[in-house]
């Protein structure tokens, strides 16, 4: 009975990540793209995607590889870029229904923006680890996947599109920022200073470091001129 | 990159999102943050994206930093709009490449 349940559920979680699929296979053949002109091999290209799972702090590592930074600089910014997922993180896991130890090493693999961002707003029934692992099953699948295509076909790939792609990771980003600023202008003035910010520091001192000191002191100075609260957008379609 | 700093950089990588993604697993009942931290740690996304569109995005072409600037606008409005981040991605591409193909 007990497996059974579980089985439903985590079929059930696997019907959840369906609009996903659309979205992680061409980033992740955006990634892929970047990663190979970048100069990774193909098998390495998939490494990134099948360790480390984490769409934006692979095409910044990547990014930032190309600048010419240290690996210890790109594994910092990983940190950084990444440790809102600690957060996130809480989110899923308080609402998860009690688990094992290693179900829970193994699901919390799975948290990232957008399993957060489904998980968090399902019913509260119907949040269980099996559920979790199924949506993040055809997520995991679909990133892959999609870095997979990418790493194979950038070699047949005119470089007009490949050049096209360039342009990717920015759009991401600017598509994630972009409804939260659009309602807070607090906060759209503070990613403002940061572009500043940033734009200024790069003259001065490497990319990598501008990035990571503009990040922090401008997330501080936040603290104190921006208004967060209620602002947890819900990802309604 | 050779594949011993390869190594290095995977293995760094996949410990430093892995472990703030478990570790409230295991902590959700012991940790808690104060207001100020946690809105500090619920601010660095905005920053830390926003230092990464800029100044970058105006070196997407290495020549002529237009062709970043309109893709950016273009996703930008966009999502702005309320498209979702997947059509904003697939647009700039498509913008780009057509500037590609004009120029």
């Amino acid at each position: 009975m007990r497996t059974s349940t579980f089985k439903t559920e985590f079929i059930s979680g696997m019907h959840a990540a369906i609009p996903i699929i659309f979205g992680f296979i061409p980033v992740g053949i955006a990634f892929a793209i970047m990663a190979r002109q970048a100069g990774f091999s193909i098998a390495q290209t998939c490494g990134f995607s099948i360790c480390v799972y984490a769409g934006a702090s692979q095409m910044m590592a990547v990014g930032m590889h190309t600048q010419g930074a240290s690996i210890f600089a790109i594994i910092l910014a990983t940190f950084f870029l990444n440790f809102r997922h600690l957060i996130m993180s809480t989110c899923v896991f308080e609402r998860m229904h009690p688990t094992t130890a290693k179900l829970k090493l193994l699901g919390s693999f799975g948290v990232t923006d957008e399993s957060f961002a489904l998980f968090t707003t399902e019913k509260e029934e119907r949040c269980t680890i099996a559920y979790f692992l199924g949506m993040n099953c055809v997520m995991y699948t679909s990133w892959n996947l999609g870095t997979c295509i990418g790493a194979i076909a950038s070699d047949f790939l005119p470089v007009i599109i490949t050049a096209s792609f360039g342009i990717a990771f920015y759009a991401m980003f600017i598509a994630l920022l972009t409804p939260s600023i659009s309602t807070n202008a607090r906060l759209g003035l503070l990613v403002a200073l940061t572009a500043i910010c940033n734009t200024a520091l790069v003259q001065v001192i490497p990319p990598s470091w501008a990035m990571i000191v503009s990040t922090l002191v401008c997330a501080f100075i936040g603290i104190f001129t921006v208004d967060l609260d209620n602002k947890e957008e819900s990802t309604n379609e | 990159m050779n594949s011993t700093e390869y190594a290095l950089l995977i293995l760094g990588m996949t410990l430093v999102t892995y472990i703030p993604r478990m570790l409230p697993a295991f902590l959700i009942d012991k940790m808690r943050f104060g207001a100020k931290a946690e809105k500090f740690l619920r601010l660095i996304p905005y920053t830390a994206i926003s230092a990464l569109v800029f100044p970058g995005v105006f070196l997407v072409d290495g020549t002529n930093p237009y062709i970043g600037i309109v893709g950016a606008l273009t996703a930008g409005i966009l999502a702005w709009r309320r498209f979702p981040v997947i059509a904003c991605v697939l647009a700039a591409i498509a913008v780009n490449f057509l500037q590609y193909s004009f120029l």
